[in-house]
């Protein structure tokens, strides 16, 4: 693919680039470290655009903002940390409910509460799935470099709009202000949300009809009611129906489970190796030199964390002897790798934990292989 | 424009209670609105959450029915996103003034074009009558068995302090004053602010000794004072407003430019 | 024109009785097929717009209607007495 452009730059920069490249024209943001530098970019880039740079009051604002902004459709995002998006949740289960396409960006940093602001976690895993009250799914992906923060973000912001569902880039503050190149492709793969009363030969309308509603944006005559109640088809609101509040629940959840062969995104390392690290993120760095210079390792790096990755950690378990899951957090998505992993007939499931706000390094996984027994 | 063109009419009657304001209030705006001609499909209706804010619900355009206290905010995000439609959010006085309070202010100052229309029945009704900021002091509820510790807000003075190009108060007893002050905040610039102090007789008024609709609608009438009759000083603490009165009429018109200006990007839908 | 309260909407709340200058409601005495003891117009002659087209006076029932049942209609020939 020709390059139209290469920036050496900050992760955060570049992910700035990525949301543009996709489309977004509106963000609300509040200033909160490590992912500042996203709004500080958006906010000189997007009026030369004729797009709309927010300040709010605080991320609750953010969040609804950017949820009002879609439903005008205009494609919209925020950026936030943990703090952050702790209080984002409520109108993140909003904003599923709803089946409303936007992206937020969490810059993971140190936890819980205040924790490190300047220093690298992947705390917030668990909370991205399961952070509002309940069952919903989301995407997330996560990207361990600049060029990463640049295509995963393009790849979230196209994943929600062709499912109708909020999207997530779980970087962290390593990734976030990590300097390295990236190069803009020259052409850009861009989805845009399937719109009632429109026909186009688009990605989008590939999704089962059933599962994905076209969306109604406002001021075309639509009418729709949007709520966060449970609602019918035709936007009658029936919180007392039974059957209303499964079919629509079920939906929202089976539109991406069922769709995971076209959203799993992973790295595979020595495919085929006895041992196999399982990792994502800054955590998969260190992982990552290992794999490389080691024959008897493989990694299996995760680029999309949510919807669960189910297929591709049963593939790489089946085939190897040991895994070894690395993570800056005291064991988030450890729990659910080793019960895929151990159903797919792996023996051996060890976790590396790191947390305090360096990624794991070489050594540190050479050490642990070790102990495991691998090396 | 007809009635039954503007209010979705297989929703219809309503759920709220026997002579609840709301449904006065929804006869003023719509009067209001059709009085100015607008174009009900270029106009979306925010709420959030509370009897006041299912108003938008049964009105037949795109409605935004969002989360506790925060519809101002998913409002700024649709208009500045979409600045050729007109904004009304309607909300109540615990949607707006407590959980919402951060955004109200901000609203105001920020001075996003939208007509904000806030019912105050000085009480949670939806949840069964819990106090709300606008309580006054010594009042009945669920949640202050042995009278209300607490003093009120007077939201249209904050509106006022935190910069709305358009304030007034009025309640449901004042239905004529209400329509133009609603038709005048519709035409008028930046972010309006309209409060309706209306009355909740199930779960207000029947616990504060007034069940009746039409009681709470001759308190209204005995209470209120216009604001430039209004008692100059106010005593160290707040009744039902300043000195026990509720004080109607516009309170401020200012022309602030709203925040499309300042964006280059056009002031009204 | 009269007054007409349309009984599938009535909640019986009485304000029009309350709000009404002229006097021309009454508390209704039998239940409507809503389940409501819905108001009465007892008096549409005493209103302010009887015998009244175009532009109409008053309207306070019709604005402070909470549900909508009161709307005008042109009176016949009798009613105009």
């Amino acid at each position: 693919m020709s390059t139209s452009q290469e920036l050496f730059i900050q992760g955060n920069d570049a992910c700035v680039e990525g949301a543009l490249a996709a489309g977004v024209r509106f963000f609300a943001g509040y200033p909160i470290t490590p992912s500042t530098e996203i709004a500080e970019g958006l906010s000189a880039r997007l009026p030369k655009m004729g797009g709309v740079f927010l300040q709010m009051e605080d991320e609750i604002a953010c969040i609804s903002a950017i949820i009002g902004a879609s439903w005008g459709g205009v494609k919209s995002m925020t950026a936030t940390s943990g703090p952050g998006f702790s209080l984002m949740q409520e109108a993140i289960g909003y904003a599923a409910m709803t089946e409303t396409p936007t992206l937020v960006v969490n810059v993971m940093r140190g936890g819980p509460s205040t924790g490190q602001p300047t220093r690298a976690s992947q705390g917030d895993v668990m909370q991205t799935k399961w952070g509002s009250h309940g069952d919903y799914q989301v995407i997330a992906l996560a990207p361990a470099s600049v060029q990463e923060m640049f295509d995963l973000t393009v790849e979230a912001i196209n994943f929600s709009e062709k499912y109708r569902v909020p999207a997530f880039i779980l970087s962290d503050a390593e990734v976030g202000h990590m300097r390295g190149l990236l190069s803009i492709p020259q052409r850009i793969h861009v989805v845009d949300r399937k719109e009632r009363g429109l026909r186009r030969r688009d990605e989008a309308y590939d999704v089962p009809d059933d599962l994905v509603r076209p969306f109604p944006t406002f001021g075309k005559g639509n009418k729709a009611v949007i709520t966060g109640m449970t609602h019918t088809d035709d936007y009658r609101i029936e919180p007392e129906d039974v059957r209303v509040h499964q079919d629509l629940v079920k939906r929202l959840s089976e539109k991406v489970l069922r769709n995971r062969k076209d959203i799993n995104r992973w790295e595979l390392i020595g495919e085929g190796s006895k041992t196999m690290i399982v990792s994502y993120g800054s955590a998969a760095l260190g992982a990552r030199e290992v794999a490389a210079t080691d024959p008897k390792v493989g990694l299996l790096r995760l680029k999309s964390v949510w919807p669960f990755p189910e297929e591709p950690i049963a593939e790489v378990a089946s085939k190897c002897d040991r895994m070894l899951v690395c993570e800056m957090n005291l064991g988030e998505l450890y729990w659910d790798i080793r019960r895929a992993a151990v159903e797919a007939g792996c023996k051996q499931v060890e976790f590396l934990s790191k947390i305090g706000g360096d990624p794991p390094t070489p050594s540190e996984v050479r050490h642990k292989l070790r102990e495991m027994g691998a090396l | 424009m007809e009635l039954f063109e503007f209010y979705r009419q297989d929703r219809m009657p309503t759920v709220f209670c026997p002579g609840c304001g709301n449904g006065t209030v929804m006869n003023c705006f719509f009067r209001a609105f059709s009085d100015l001609n607008l174009p009900l499909d270029r106009t979306a209706f925010i709420g959030g959450i509370g009897c006041s804010s299912r108003i938008p619900l049964y009105i037949n355009s795109d409605v935004l029915h969002t989360t506790h206290g925060r519809a101002i905010a998913f409002a700024t995000g649709l208009r500045l996103a979409r600045p050729d439609l007109k904004i009304v959010v309607f909300t109540g006085d615990g949607d707006l003034g407590a959980i919402g309070g951060n955004h109200f202010i901000n609203g105001c100052r920020r001075n996003v074009d939208m007509t904000v229309i806030c019912i105050n029945n000085n009480i949670y009704g939806m949840t069964g009558g819990q106090a709300s900021i606008t309580t006054p002091h010594d009042f009945l509820s669920t949640t202050t068995p042995y009278g209300n510790k607490e003093y009120p807000f007077d939201l249209s003075e904050i509106a006022v302090a935190a910069g709305a190009n358009y304030v007034a108060r009025w309640t449901t007893r004042h239905v004529h004053e209400l329509t133009k002050s609603i038709k005048a905040a519709l035409q008028k610039k930046g972010f309006t602010f309209v409060e309706v102090v209306s009355q909740c007789p199930t779960n207000f008024g029947r616990r504060n000794k007034m069940a009746d609709p039409t009681q709470m609608l001759e308190w209204f009438k005995e209470m209120s004072v216009r604001r430039d009759k209004a008692k100059a000083e106010a005593p160290d603490h707040v009744d039902l407003n300043l000195a026990g009165q509720i004080t109607i009429g516009e309170f401020v018109e200012r022309n602030r430019e709203c925040y499309e200006e300042h964006m280059g990007v056009a002031k009204h839908g | 024109m009269k007054p007409v309260i349309d009984l599938d909407s009535c909640k019986g709340c009485n304000i029009c009785v309350y709000i009404c200058p002229r006097k021309c409601y009454s508390k209704g005495t039998t239940l409507s097929e809503k389940g409501y003891f819905a108001a009465v117009v007892s008096a549409h002659e005493k209103c302010y717009n009887h015998n009244r087209e175009g532009k109409l006076l008053c309207e306070l029932c019709i604005l402070s209607c909470p549900d909508q049942a009161i709307s005008w209609h042109p009176e016949t020939e009798e009613e105009k007495k």
